[in-house]
């Protein structure tokens, strides 16, 4: 009865249902656009933090308080339970290299004092070898150099295995020291780890950068778990292990939760946004409605007549109204997918036109956009059918409560 | 053989406010109808023969008085069980036919069956066979506008028979027909009546549907003036 009704008006409710495929396809576009822009930043901050690697920093990071960790400190830290390997390092900023054979020149942003052995346990995946491999048994004088110290220039390279390296290190503001290092191996595009860009890096052994700055200590703690649900539990108690405000632990998955958190809120921001087309299209569909209603009062009137109940013909209206929802759902959702995937393609194209930016979190030459690939999930899908038919159905409510409230008398004399 | 009664009014009375005038439709209307009569309640315009036919029908309520319809006080049921009273056991035929102009002489008796939740296989079998009784068979895939006008109210007779109602309920049927047809129709409700024994109340102020009637109630002014046997002329 309502479908036949519905086919009778074709050109009319075809407008109504066009209503509600404009909000369906606004809403599937935006939110599968933002899943999508969700998923590639979600993916890319994973490149650039280990879930499972903590890392623990002294509260000067700011001032410029020096090295603070002793050995003792990593040893607790190692003991904690959930924690696999605690390395700690010495961080020292631009250096220059020189090498002895060729002759050539390049620059590193970070220089990395660190146990070999221990550090490659943290990121054996991330920390690949393109030359040369982790020295066997590790010299004062063995140096691992980063992709891009590697490669000045994309086409050159600066050093191969066994040569010696000239390192030219600032001890303090005024004073430089140079010093020569074998080189051991070269690692492959790496990206970063927090904010340690391991391709401007230099690794170089603990106890050799410790002799050259003169210290025992260190300046940060990298503690990998063995698995990321200790990161709470392993914070606080390292957290307990030192005074007050001293020490700051940098958690990869609660610094991502927060990310995800805004990401969240931009989606629902977005798709609510997107919704109010939809709420258009309902007000279309009760205005369609009433006037049916008014059309049809002498229908009505006979169906009631002969013996149809009020929520019969209440009955008959809403499922006129949620077959417009429905038919609506289903064409927009394909749509909005569509919708979305031009939109995606044309941002591409877009930004193309500008030069490549550098992506902060990864370090890599990548195109920013190029990844973002609108996701359309079932539950996405499924949800936006729902929601046209539920709106249909709560806008299509007052005319057929106003039709079912007809009295047959009155309808059957409407002309 | 005792007659059961059918139909039965008791006291009814019925007011219509037009602006600020109040308007007695039927002042006192009492009257009843056995199993397998044929009976007609015959008026002048603006007698109240509607709105006796609309009271009668469980369509409208009356200010005072009951209506009893095999039996059931119309005024202790509620709207639902009112119009499962109008489904099950009243059929309607109107002056204007009132068929559904979308849907064919067979869905328009099908929808009766419908209403009462009978599958669709046995709906279209019943109707087709009712179509047939009303000698329509040829004709059960026209759409209303296909039809003439003694076609559309052989659908209309057809529909309210279909769940074989304890009574049909006929307001004016042939006051939309030119004479001939309405002279058919007339034979067809007559012939239904004495074949299947239905009971008829045709409302009307065609002389020819009153004359086949086995008793006339004289409606004027909003009272029954004088019931009349099948013989009386008038």
């Amino acid at each position: 009865m309502a479908w036949e009704s519905l086919k009778q008006r074709r050109f009319r409710t075809s407008l109504t249902t066009l209503g509600v495929v404009i909000g369906i396809t606004a809403i599937i576009a935006l939110a599968s656009l933002g899943e999508g822009f969700r998923v590639t930043i979600r993916e890319q901050m994973e490149q650039g933090f280990e879930l499972n690697v903590l890392t623990v920093m002294s509260g000067g990071l700011l001032t410029g308080v020096g090295s603070y960790f002793t050995d003792d400190d990593v040893r607790n830290i190692s003991k904690i339970e959930g924690v696999a390997v605690a390395a700690p390092l010495l961080q020292k900023s631009a250096v220059k290299l020189y090498n002895n054979e060729t002759h050539k020149n390049s620059t590193a942003l970070v220089m990395l004092g660190v146990n070999f052995a221990e550090f490659w346990l943290i990121y054996p995946e991330r920390l690949l070898f393109e030359n040369g491999s982790l020295p066997t048994s590790i010299a004062n004088n063995t140096l691992i150099i980063g992709y891009n110290v590697e490669h000045p220039k994309e086409t050159e390279t600066f050093a191969y295995t066994n040569q010696n390296v000239t390192v030219e290190i600032a001890l303090s503001r005024t004073r430089f020291e140079n010093y020569t290092f074998n080189l051991a191996g070269t690692i492959g595009k790496s990206g970063a780890a927090g904010f340690i860009n391991f391709d401007d890096t230099i690794f170089v052994p603990l106890e050799a950068a410790r002799q050259i700055f003169d210290t025992d200590r260190a300046d940060m703690i990298f503690v990998k778990l063995s698995d990321p649900s200790y990161s709470d539990s392993v914070t606080t108690q390292i957290k307990e292990l030192f005074p007050a405000q001293e020490v700051r632990v940098l958690v990869p998955s609660a610094f991502m939760e927060q990310v995800e958190s805004v990401l969240n809120m931009v989606e629902i921001f977005l798709t609510s946004i997107a919704s109010i087309a939809l709420l258009v299209a309902g007000l279309g569909i009760m205005n369609i409605m009433t006037v049916s209603v008014m059309e049809r009062t002498r229908e009505i009137g006979i169906l009631k007549a002969i013996g149809a109940k009020s929520r019969t013909v209440l009955t008959m209206f809403l499922t006129e109204a949620a077959l417009i929802g429905i038919m609506g759902g289903l064409i927009g959702v394909p749509l909005g997918y569509a919708m979305a995937n031009v939109l995606s393609h044309l941002m591409y194209r877009y930004s193309a036109g500008f030069t490549p930016s550098r992506s902060i979190i990864t370090g890599s030459r990548s195109h920013p956009l190029a990844a973002v690939t609108p996701i359309l999930t079932p539950q996405l899908a499924i949800g936006a059918i729902a929601f046209a038919l539920v709106v249909s159905v709560i806008f299509g409510w007052y005319p057929a409560r106003k039709a079912a409230k007809l009295n047959p008398v009155e309808a059957l004399r409407y002309e | 053989m005792p007659l059961a009664t059918i139909l039965e009014a008791k006291g009814v009375k019925k007011t219509y406010t037009m602006g600020k005038v109040l308007v007695p439709a039927l002042r006192d209307v009492s009257l009843r109808v056995e199993e397998g009569e044929f009976v007609a309640i015959f008026g002048p315009s603006g007698s109240g023969k509607s709105t006796l036919l609309h009271v009668l029908g469980g369509l409208d309520r009356p200010d005072e008085g009951d209506v009893f319809i095999d039996g059931i006080g119309l005024s202790t049921l509620n709207d639902n069980r009112l119009a499962e009273v109008r489904l099950r056991k009243i059929g309607f035929v109107f002056q204007f036919f009132n068929l559904l102009p979308r849907l064919t002489a067979l869905r328009n008796v099908e929808l009766p069956l419908t209403l009462a939740d009978v599958s669709e296989r046995e709906a279209v079998e019943k109707a087709k066979e009712v179509l047939k009784i009303v000698g329509l068979e040829e004709r059960i895939n026209h759409r209303p506008t296909e039809l003439s006008g003694g076609e559309q109210q052989r659908v209309a007779i057809a529909r309210a028979l279909v769940n074989e109602p304890k009574i049909v309920l006929a307001d004016e049927p042939t006051g939309n027909l030119d004479t001939a047809t309405g002279l058919d129709i007339t034979a067809l409700m007559k012939r239904l009546n004495q074949e299947k024994r239905q009971t008829f109340v045709v409302v009307t102020h065609d002389e020819n549907v009153a004359k086949t009637a086995d008793r006339i109630f004289q409606l004027r002014d909003g009272l029954i003036r004088r019931a009349q046997k099948e013989d009386a002329r008038l």
